[in-house]
């Protein structure tokens, strides 16, 4: 499995998407430090890592990753090369693995890249107030939330198997990231699998009258049937070639 | 155990109730290379995509080195293969796309890359992106990705496609040479009938889902059409000739002007340019005309 996260590394060279991806995760900080600098807002690391990882997980972290879904397993139906790497032989529940855990690889970069960039940005607003405990608890934050969102991504792995073509992830993951700004703040927010990691991760949930088991559940729930729709189409069905 | 590298029993595909590959019983033997003609849509593509488990059969059974291929999934890491446009991550270079390839395989060798890909002719390229690729290029590099591993299977379909004549003239030599020297199995198909008839020991003919028939080539050979065209100053006096030896008009023979079209006794036809002449007759041509195998697949496929 190793080699195959490797390769996933290799074939991210000179890719467009990668960087722009990162541009993605960069951008919430870079937002916040405008927002602090020009209305003074949130004047300490506390508060920026709190904002940040607010709008990145809740909305920023929901678009890029419909990009990064859709770009990771649509690309090898967009370049021809899923019967290239079947036919090397590769299995076909192997090759869903490492997508998954690609995925997951990835996911946790663009996280060191937010915090790290938070953290640089916050320096270079002269904010008050940083600790080494304030940025490992904003990465864990954010790490969880991220992770969560993750598992509850596993529907839009069917979907770019389905759809290929990343101009309908586009318009998902943009449309997904308003509908969790309309949620965010309602009842049932802790009901709705894209929402309810950052109010887990950053403890939000405490403040609505649902139980954090209720969201935890909703959120495997998701992942599970996101994982078995995926293997069932991605095992079952005809390379199109 | 069975002689064939390939076998197939009665393998079908049906889309919906679209029957797109209809019982198809191949015989592919080691050391051959296997020609697959058929037309656009004959079910050529789909038979090879499920005998790479690309696509899988609604019933039959596929037998891979004498082994079934259901239970035996190892078989397939003796195969190299090409179906259609070669398939590469278009940000890489030719280098990393094999070596991705052979990465994943557990067969990585910097020094077996660098040398298929001379084999091709793709070694120059090295710091090009598979994106800048002419299709020529892409196809190369298709042949050097499903030879890189020495496998004793080639399955290629349209290998030749986008190739100039040079590059068609190189992958053949280079496909005759693997056959011959390596005893590499190769089951090939094209659109190019050409291409079929220079390199392949037997062919197969599909159409509308069916393989017709599985020829080798001293069967086609024996039946190619053939006939002997005469030009001659005076075609009455050749077809008195032909009368007077009890040759039948528009059975044996047929005449249009000064030409003379003679089918049978074609082993004859030294005799009877001697007799013309000693009737006074000028010969101007002898032509052994024979039917290729484009005229061939025509009237066969017309035929079935």
């Amino acid at each position: 499995m190793f080699t195959f996260i490797e390769m996933e590394f290799l074939k991210l060279k000179r890719s467009k998407i990668f960087l722009l991806s990162l541009l993605g995760a960069v951008l919430p900080p870079l937002l916040m430090f405008i927002a602090v600098t020009s209305f003074d807002e949130g004047q300490t690391f506390e508060a920026l890592f709190t904002n940040v990882n607010m709008y990145m997980s809740a909305m920023f972290a929901v678009l890029i990753f419909a990009i990064i879904i859709s770009y990771l397993f649509g690309r090898e139906y967009n370049e021809h090369t899923l019967k290239t790497m079947l036919t090397i032989p590769v299995s076909r529940e192997k090759f869903l693995a490492s997508k998954y855990i690609m995925f997951l690889v990835w996911i946790v970069i663009l996280t060191v890249v937010t915090s790290i960039s938070t953290l640089a940005f916050g320096f270079a607003a002269g904010l008050d107030g940083f600790s080494l405990k304030i940025f490992a608890d904003g990465f864990a934050q954010l790490l969880y939330a991220n992770v969560l969102l993750f598992l509850s991504f596993s529907p839009f792995v069917f979907v770019s198997l389905f759809i290929t073509n990343m101009v309908p992830a586009m318009i998902g993951g943009a449309g997904l990231a308003l509908v969790n700004l309309m949620v965010y703040g309602q009842n049932w927010a802790p009901f709705v699998p894209w929402v309810c990691p950052y109010l887990i991760a950053s403890g939000e949930i405490a403040e609505y009258s649902t139980s954090i088991t209720v969201s935890y559940g909703v959120i495997l729930t998701t992942f599970v049937i996101g994982l078995v729709i995926s293997y069932i189409y991605f095992t079952k069905t005809d390379v199109s070639i | 155990m069975s002689d064939y590298v390939i076998e197939t029993n009665n393998l079908s595909k049906k889309y919906s109730k679209n029957l797109v590959v209809n019982s198809v019983n191949m015989h592919v033997e080691k050391g051959k290379i296997y020609g697959l003609l058929g037309k656009n849509g004959a079910g050529k593509t789909t038979t090879m995509c499920m005998l790479l488990n690309l696509t899988y059969p609604s019933s039959g059974d596929i037998f891979l080195f004498g082994k079934n291929a259901r239970r035996y999934s190892n078989v397939y890491s003796n195969i190299g293969s090409i179906i259609e446009t070669p398939g590469f991550y278009e940000n890489l270079t030719a280098y990393e796309n094999l070596k991705v390839i052979a990465k994943i395989r557990g067969d990585y060798d910097p020094f077996r890359i660098n040398s298929v890909l001379k084999m091709v002719n793709l070694d120059t390229e090295k710091s090009k992106e598979f994106r800048d690729f002419s299709l020529g290029m892409k196809q190369r590099l298709g042949i050097a990705a499903a030879i890189m591993h020495s496998p004793e299977l080639l399955i290629l379909d349209e290998p030749i496609n986008g190739l100039d004549p040079f590059g068609i003239k190189e992958i053949r030599q280079l496909l005759k040479r693997l056959s011959h020297e390596f005893g590499i199995t190769i089951l090939i198909s094209s659109h190019i009938l050409s291409e079929i008839e220079n390199i392949a020991d037997v062919i197969g003919f599909m159409d509308g889902g069916v393989l017709i028939e599985e020829i080798t080539r001293e069967e086609l050979s024996e039946r190619l059409d053939k006939h002997v065209e005469f030009e001659v100053s005076d075609a009455a006096m050749a077809v008195k000739i032909f009368k007077a030896l009890e040759l039948k008009e528009n059975e044996d023979f047929t005449v249009s002007e000064n030409t003379i079209c003679l089918y049978t006794h074609l082993n004859l036809r030294d005799k009877f340019n001697e007799l013309f002449v000693k009737a006074g007759i000028d010969v101007r041509k002898v032509n052994l005309c024979e039917e290729n195998l484009e005229e061939f697949f025509t009237r066969f496929v017309s035929n079935n």
